[in-house]
């Protein structure tokens, strides 16, 4: 996945790509209020990176390509429904751009942040 | 009816808002929201399973009501917490989360209210407002957000000349359907597809539908609407001619001043049926049918209002027989599905082709093939609103087989593609189709009849090429055996019978020829000829296939 030959020679698509993708789509999805790095040693790789993808991971799977993103969610919205939305989102943003498939999306909710309080 | 109307909103105006009021807005909210609901699915630009803007909101919406319809609430910042916990506990896809948002600011900006004030309701939009922007990183504009703001911001400016609630209601109706307006402006996708935003545009009928409420107006029928000029579709209106509407009379105008749309449409229903109103840099086409009697009526009625720039008159009978003489221009007929049957959606390359399938048991067709792949999101479309939730893709082409798999992933339905790579392949499925049976035996015994057909295709080369030995002169006519080019020949005729020759067609039964749209028919039955000269023991038949480059395409059994 990811690969392709062409008579002029092959195209490779880095899960990383993929991933900045899926970072931007997450980020406009209403609800989320922030990434969040999967676990401290990936934050801080990625924070000295600067890389724009924080909190997504990408790996491909054979012919499947599987998405994992990690959310902040912003408290008092339904969290399902936003996490629902985000797969949507992220999913249809990755097929559109790449025209290749997403196998799986898993969301985790990292965590809430509160704004105000009810 | 003007002064029934007014004493009612006087009579309104002297009320305390309270929070049995605030539940018979939701209600009429709801109402509207509902009777519109199409109108903003319609509007739908993002193709995303999550589902149509509309109906999400609406279940919302729902679930908001249903929270509060049985409560006796006095008091109005109580009710609307209730309202508020009912749209976050139903929440449904993106526009309902975002709606659900903004009921929450409402609430918050009137919690320790017991009546509503004009000053309380302003600032309670405004809460609305920033509530539901602080539920993402990155606003998009042009979007239901823009259109809180739009609210917020304009029932703030008329803060000083609003008397009263419904003054700041009328300013809030006002401002989001300015909004709406704007939305093609700031988001580009919105311009491409020619049409507003969905969610901003559901937002506008539910604050329109309390308005009515106010105004003691209709909610059950939906608002006529202008469209724009290339959206009308004269085709629909034309399928069902009703008894004793026999002209159709199309009248293009400028009006002169605002036209007052709500009087314009009452005055034609008086009149006659199918009324559409289309609407282009200023002007304006109307669209209705009439009895013989009145046909002159409609231009009369429009010629007061304005300039007439254009007149055309039609006799709906005789339009309607030339169709049916025009079999080719006929709807074609697909079969209808129920729930819990087995739909089929082709992929079909030409109207003949797709006649032949719908005539086999087809239920949609997506219009593709070699040179139009269509996408995944056209092949959704097929089958996303057919009554079952049992589907059976037929690709048609080894170029589509991929985004037919795509649909099968994106949606909830069961779908399972026959990987035909040719159209007489996808044909010879259908003949396997069981509408009653179960999927995954009827979807294996349709990809096993795929063997049983061979495919020859007839077209021209577009360029110079060698391939498998064989050598190609661009202009010269190939033959494709299986999708593998088996002979270049200098007309089409020897194309085709050497292309027969190769498939061994003596030694099988049935040979089908598809013959595209520059093919004249006469042509076709000439080529059938030969093919039967030279192989007068096969049975040899002739179909319009209708699709493009393809001069033939055919069938060997």
């Amino acid at each position: 996945m990811g690969e392709e030959t062409t008579s002029l020679g092959g195209i490779h698509i880095s899960p990383n790509a993929v991933a900045t993708i899926a970072y931007h789509a997450v980020r406009e999805t209403y609800g989320v209020v922030g990434l969040a790095p999967k676990n401290l040693a990936d934050g801080i790789v990625r924070s000295i990176t600067r890389e724009p993808s924080r909190g997504v991971t990408v790996q491909y799977n054979g012919e499947d390509i599987d998405i994992e993103v990690h959310i902040i969610v912003e408290y008092g919205t339904r969290i399902n429904s936003v996490a629902r939305s985000v797969a949507n989102t992220v999913r249809f943003h990755v097929e559109k751009a790449l025209g290749l498939r997403v196998n799986k999306i898993d969301v985790h909710v990292a965590g809430l942040r509160v704004s105000s309080m009810d | 009816m003007a002064d029934v109307k007014s004493a009612r909103v006087k009579r309104l105006r002297k009320q305390k808002i309270d929070g049995q009021s605030l539940k018979r807005l939701v209600e009429a909210g709801l109402a509207w929201l509902r009777t519109n609901q199409q109108i903003v699915n319609s509007l739908n630009v993002f193709p995303v399973p999550d589902g149509d803007t509309g109906t999400n909101m609406l279940l919302t919406l729902t679930s908001a009501y249903d929270e509060i319809k049985d409560s006796g609430e006095k008091h109005f910042g109580k009710m609307a917490a209730l309202v508020a916990k009912g749209a976050l506990m139903g929440a449904r896809g993106n526009s309902g989360v975002i709606l659900s948002q903004l009921w929450r600011g409402f609430a918050r900006g009137v919690q320790d209210r017991e009546t509503l004030d004009v000053e309380t309701l302003v600032k309670a939009f405004a809460d609305a407002r920033d509530t539901a922007y602080k539920g993402v990183v990155r606003p998009v504009e042009g979007t239901i957000l823009t259109v809180a703001r739009g609210i917020a911001s304009g029932t703030e400016s008329g803060l000083s000349s609003a008397n009263d609630a419904i003054d700041v209601l009328e300013t809030a109706v006002s401002s989001a359907d300015e909004s709406v307006r704007q939305t093609p402006e700031l988001l580009p996708i919105l311009k491409q597809a020619g049409v507003v935003d969905s969610g901003g545009k559901g937002l506008f009928f539910i604050l329109e539908g309390m308005l009515r409420h106010v105004y003691g107006e209709a909610l059950d029928k939906p608002l006529v609407s202008v469209q724009s000029l290339s959206a009308m579709n004269f085709e629909n209106a034309m399928e069902g001619v009703e008894e004793g509407q026999d002209y159709e009379v199309v009248v293009d105008f400028f009006p002169q001043g605002e036209l007052d749309l709500q009087k314009f449409y009452r005055r034609l229903e008086e009149m006659g049926t199918s009324i559409q109103v289309g609407e282009g840099d200023g002007m304006y086409r109307m669209h209705i049918h009439v009895p013989l009697e009145k046909r002159y009526e409609p231009i009369d009625y429009v010629m007061g209002l304005g300039t007439i720039t254009k007149v055309a008159m039609e006799n709906l009978l005789a339009q309607m027989d030339d169709i049916q003489k025009n079999t080719a221009q006929r709807p074609i007929k697909f079969s209808a599905v129920e729930a819990g049957q087995i739909a089929v959606v082709v992929v079909s390359p030409g109207s003949g082709l797709s006649r032949i399938f719908a005539s086999l048991g087809a239920a949609a067709v997506v219009a593709g093939g070699q040179t139009m792949n269509p996408s995944t999101q056209d092949i959704l479309n097929a089958f996303e609103n057919l009554p079952t939730d049992k589907v059976i893709i037929l690709p048609n082409n080894k170029n589509i087989i991929m985004a037919a798999n795509q649909a099968k992933d994106v949606t909830v339905k069961k779908v399972e593609v026959v990987p035909s790579r040719t159209v007489p392949q996808g044909l010879a499925a259908m003949l396997s189709l069981q509408p009653d049976g179960e999927l995954a035996s009827v979807s294996e015994k349709m990809t096993k009849a795929l063997s049983a057909v061979q495919t020859g295709e007839i077209t021209t080369a577009v360029r110079n090429v060698e391939i498998d030995g064989v050598n190609v002169k661009q202009g010269q006519v190939i033959a494709l055996l299986d999708g593998k080019l088996v002979v270049s020949a200098n007309s089409i005729e020897e194309g085709c019978l050497r292309l027969l020759e190769k498939a061994e067609a003596g030694e099988k039964e049935i040979i089908t020829l598809f013959y595209g749209q520059d093919m004249p028919h006469t042509e076709a039955n000439r080529m059938a000829d030969l093919v039967r000269a030279k192989f007068p023991n096969q049975e040899v038949e002739v179909q319009e296939g209708g699709q493009p480059h393809y001069q033939f395409i055919i069938s060997i059994e």
